[in-house]
């Protein structure tokens, strides 16, 4: 049965609403795997910031977005600030 | 630091460029123009040192940028900025933009009869208090909340982008659900921890230049939003404090050649503030857009007399049309037109 425009907008909205939720939740796991990597850095006496690596996971992100064709600059500052939200969870967890 | 490319770059090697700049902990920013593409460097550049930069492939020069500022130095742009607010209204382009309305949003029908009728006369945009940063505690503070319902209601209703000023940073989300543009004004462009709450929301900053500021502490104020994410930022000549009494303040006229030779920003100009009466916005207007303003700003009220603050410097509906008026050939023969906003019932 052909939904109402209404009801489709409806099921959209949640369906955002779903993906929201689930980009939280991977955030969540990204900064916990962070923290892990901290650790595992510190055990192996590595240093903790890593320019090179975190240039690395930036450009592969930019790879990625432009092969699912969306722009590639404003995903490029959207990890920027995922990167950022892993830092800041080492820095706390120093305090 | 600026790295320029050939014309014929690839993706690829833009991507390594920036993965080598990147990866030696400095951040980069893309500028792209129809001629060449700039690379510009933020951080550290001495730990740039070790990177044969010159010989990258796609790498045609690497200048330095001696400036303080660098998002909003005209050496990291390809191009000068342009500034879109949306509903019709650009700051940069060939188009002069002009901002007019109330300093102070005090009711509804006020507002309404105001944004017709500047409208009508070729305005792109409406402004309007809704939070005022007055000298005195006992003055009229503006009508908050309030205010800003009111100037959705009339942005809907007459079709025309609005820009209000945000006083505060916990007001930032707020305002900027309603309005259009958000301002600085004046007493608040060095309020770092507001400049750096704009550069999170994704919406064009008017930054209005302190009274006591010189023309790379405006820049700098810009370089802080920029440099907290927000690129799409208009900077604003309104007047300096010099120890001339005939006017509120002198309005800064080579700020705007000065700006356009040092930043790729637009620059619009407040003639109503720096003049203090009436009788001076015309010419003032006039000599701004004759020296390159990329807009103005300009204070019009219904009834000036009854104005719950800045009455002094409030032109009334028919002065402002008569303003529009002799702007237009002025504006031809510099080789610019008068903006206007887009019609109403435009998608908003």
């Amino acid at each position: 049965m052909k939904l109402t425009p209404e009801a489709d907008l409806e099921q959209c909205r949640a369906e955002i609403g779903a993906i929201d939720r689930e980009i939280v939740a991977l955030l969540r796991r990204r900064v916990d795997l962070g923290l892990k990597t901290k650790s595992l850095k510190q055990e192996l006496g590595l240093p903790i910031l890593d320019p090179g690596r975190e240039a690395a996971v930036i450009r592969g992100a930019v790879e990625s977005a432009r092969e699912a064709n969306l722009p590639d600059e404003p995903v490029r500052e959207i990890f920027w600030r995922v990167l950022s939200l892993s830092r800041a969870a080492q820095q706390l967890e120093e305090k | 630091m600026i790295i320029v490319t050939r014309a014929n770059i690839t993706e690829k090697e833009l991507d390594h460029i920036r993965e080598r700049i990147e990866g030696a902990g400095l951040r980069t920013h893309i500028s792209r123009g129809e001629q060449r593409t700039i690379i510009g460097c933020i951080g550290d550049e001495s730990r740039l040192q070790d990177i044969p930069l010159r010989t990258l492939p796609g790498v045609e020069s690497v200048m330095p940028v001696l400036r303080p500022f660098k998002r909003a130095s005209i050496d990291f742009a390809a191009e000068r900025t342009v500034v879109d607010v949306g509903l019709g209204a650009t700051f940069g382009g060939e188009a002069v933009s002009i901002i007019a309305g109330p300093c102070s949003v005090e009711g509804k029908a006020m507002l309404r009869e105001t944004a017709i009728a500047v409208k009508n006369a070729g305005a792109s945009m409406l402004r309007g208090g809704a939070f005022k940063p007055r000298t005195s505690p006992y003055s009229f503070q503006g009508l908050g909340a309030e205010a800003l319902q009111m100037l959705s209601d009339i942005r809907r209703e007459i079709g025309i982008p609005v820009v209000t000023e945000v006083l505060d940073t916990r007001h930032v989300d707020l305002v900027a659900e309603h309005a259009d543009m958000l301002q600085v004004g004046a007493r608040n462009m060095q309020n770092f921890a507001l400049l750096a709450e704009l550069g999170r929301v994704q919406r064009p900053v008017l930054l209005k230049r302190g009274l006591m500021a010189t023309i790379t502490e405006l820049l700098m104020a810009a370089e802080y939003i920029m440099a907290h994410g927000n690129s799409q930022v208009v900077v604003c000549e309104r007047g300096i404090r010099t120890f001339e009494t005939s006017t509120r303040n002198t309005l800064d006229i080579s700020a705007i050649p000065v700006i356009k030779r040092e930043s790729h920003l637009p620059v619009i100009v407040d003639p109503s503030h720096a003049g203090g009466v009436a009788d001076f916005v015309l010419p003032l207007a006039l000599a701004a857009v004759a020296a390159g303003a990329d807009g103005l700003i300009i204070e019009v009220h219904p009834d000036p007399e009854s104005a719950l603050s800045d009455g002094d410097q409030s032109l009334t509906l028919s002065a402002f049309d008569n303003l529009m008026d002799r702007l237009d050939p002025l504006a031809a023969a510099v080789g610019r037109t008068i903006g206007a906003a887009a019609p109403a019932g435009d998608a908003i």
